[in-house]
């Protein structure tokens, strides 16, 4: 049917639109500002191209273990909706050793465009991170978990997918007055691929999508 | 840490007017129609024994204006068979895809001119506003208007409802059956769709697997799957079911489930993707199936 198509609908695979947030908690009273830049890998042309998602978060450390944080999705707000995540960040336990500290976030994502459209969606990511060195730089692991919740889609058709699963890997450069972040997503690597009209670009071969994400956090 | 607030809220305010409407056309542009010379990319190309004689093809324009539009766009048009005839023929006007422009679906709207036998029935396509060499810009209303100017130059040419077939491929499905549910300047008697998509929703939902709005990236209205229910004419819906680009189960089987006429024909190709029925099915079972449906229906 169409080329540019792709690329219409590649704007709105909004679950995995963005990093995970906070890994590790602030401290206490702390606030940041985050920039995060990237999506899943998309064909563009004969390029491979992440979809250039853009995200703007603030966070602020209610103590040290408890982090709430509210972000704003850019590339969303392009598209005339607002689009945030409101979440936190719990650390469960801390590192001892070879043994990593553990977090978790419970997130809600809501879209608005109007009042006949708008869309709310849970998120329970679950993470493990390592410090290391002086400058407690740390890498991490975790799991991003997506959930729809309508039964129905368009036409009255059953909802077939529920649960959005999102293994990821990344590591935080930190820095006095700023941390860097990387970060990769494998994307719901349970669901298939195929018959969309998005042209995903994953390692995978027809499962899921591959997402590559970049941040700047700015401390204050 | 107030600056970086203000920037953002400034950012999100003056930026809140995109829609991602624009980029869904692929309106490439011509400065000449070359049809069996063209060397651009196609889905197929026929042999000689479906070549159509040079008498019998006829580019000319039309002047497309749609209810809400103060002036006329000046359009392109392809009409294959004699012209003369028209008062008395069969005619399947053809409404192209969104991919290219007529010189790239000139084999498929000669592989129709072939059904039943060679210029048993004229077909009349036309490049859609800011197609090939059609002026303008694409937009919703304008496919509808387009097809439109198309009626209204077969009826000035003597065709009647009862003697117009009108088939859409893909994006074609939103003026087929747009044009087949409501009153324009002629009514079809018959509705064939190829892989017809059911609306920008579904395009959206299976994009993102995810039960969200469409209206949060297009404006978009085209529904097929809700106009198809206005269609009381014989329809016949045939869809690849490997086509990877617009499912075969969430866009050709609801419009196919949602019509409630007088007669419908499905035909479910397997191993089908969305630019290969004619290959897959082979030329001739394609052509049956649709001279059957035009002349059993």
């Amino acid at each position: 049917m169409l080329k540019k198509i792709a690329l219409f609908i590649c704007c709105i695979s909004i679950f995995s639109c963005a990093p995970s947030h906070f890994i590790k908690p602030l401290e206490k009273k702390q606030h940041v500002a985050n920039v995060s830049l990237g999506g899943p890998l998309i064909k563009f042309g004969t390029a491979t191209i992440p979809i250039p998602f853009i995200t703007a978060t603030y966070g602020y450390g209610i103590d040290s273990t408890f982090t709430g944080f509210a972000s704003v999705n850019i590339t969303s707000a392009l598209y005339g909706n607002l689009q945030m995540e409101l979440g936190a960040t719990k650390q469960l336990l801390k590192q001892k050793g070879y043994f990593p500290a553990l977090s978790f976030n419970p997130v809600i994502n809501f879209i608005y465009h109007d009042s006949k459209s708008y869309k709310l969606y849970p998120q329970l990511d679950i993470n493990a991170f390592w410090e290391y060195g002086k400058r407690k730089n740390f890498v991490y692991v975790g799991v991003d978990n997506w959930f729809e919740l309508s039964q129905k889609k368009a036409y009255d058709l059953k909802q077939q997918n529920h649960w959005f699963v999102s293994p990821m890997i990344g590591h935080s450069f930190v820095g006095k007055k700023w941390n860097f972040n990387i970060e990769a997503k494998v994307i719901a690597p349970n669901l298939s691929n195929e018959k969309l009209v998005v042209d995903y670009q994953t390692p995978f071969r027809n499962k899921g999508a591959f997402g590559i994400y970049l941040g700047y956090t700015r401390k204050f | 840490m107030k600056k970086y607030i203000l920037s953002l809220i400034v950012v999100v305010a003056l930026s809140s007017c995109l829609r991602l409407d624009d980029n869904l056309y692929n309106a490439s542009k011509l400065t000449e129609y070359k049809l069996d010379n063209y060397t651009g990319e196609v889905d197929f190309t026929l042999d000689y024994s479906y070549h159509i004689p040079d008498s019998l093809v006829h580019v000319f324009t039309l002047s497309s204006q749609g209810a809400d539009e103060s002036s006329a766009t000046t359009i392109y048009a392809i009409y294959i068979g004699d012209i003369a005839q028209i008062a008395t023929d069969t005619v399947i006007m053809y409404c192209h895809g969104n991919k290219d422009h007529m010189d790239f679906y000139w084999q498929r709207a000669k592989l129709l001119a072939n059904t039943k036998s060679k210029n048993r029935f004229g077909v009349l396509m036309i490049d859609y506003r800011g197609y090939g060499m059609s002026e303008g810009k694409p937009t919703e209303n304008g496919l509808y208007a387009d097809t439109d100017a198309a009626l209204k130059w077969l009826q000035s040419k003597g065709l009647t409802n009862n003697r117009l077939v009108i088939y859409g491929f893909s994006m074609g499905s939103a003026p087929a059956t747009k044009l087949s549910a409501n009153n324009y300047t002629l009514k079809p008697s018959k509705l064939m769709l190829e892989a017809p998509f059911a609306s920008a929703e579904v395009m959206v939902q299976d994009g993102s697997g995810l039960a969200l709005p469409g209206t949060t990236v297009t404006d978009l209205q085209i529904n097929n799957g809700e106009e198809i229910k206005g269609v009381q004419q014989p329809f016949s819906w045939i869809h690849g079911e490997a086509d990877d680009f617009l499912n075969i189960d969430t866009h050709g089987a609801v419009v196919y489930n949602n019509y409630q006429g007088t007669y419908k024909e499905s035909h479910r190709i397997p191993n089908a993707g969305h630019s290969t029925i004619p290959t897959t099915m082979g030329f001739q079972a394609y052509l049956n199936a649709v001279g059957n449906f035009i002349t059993n229906h």
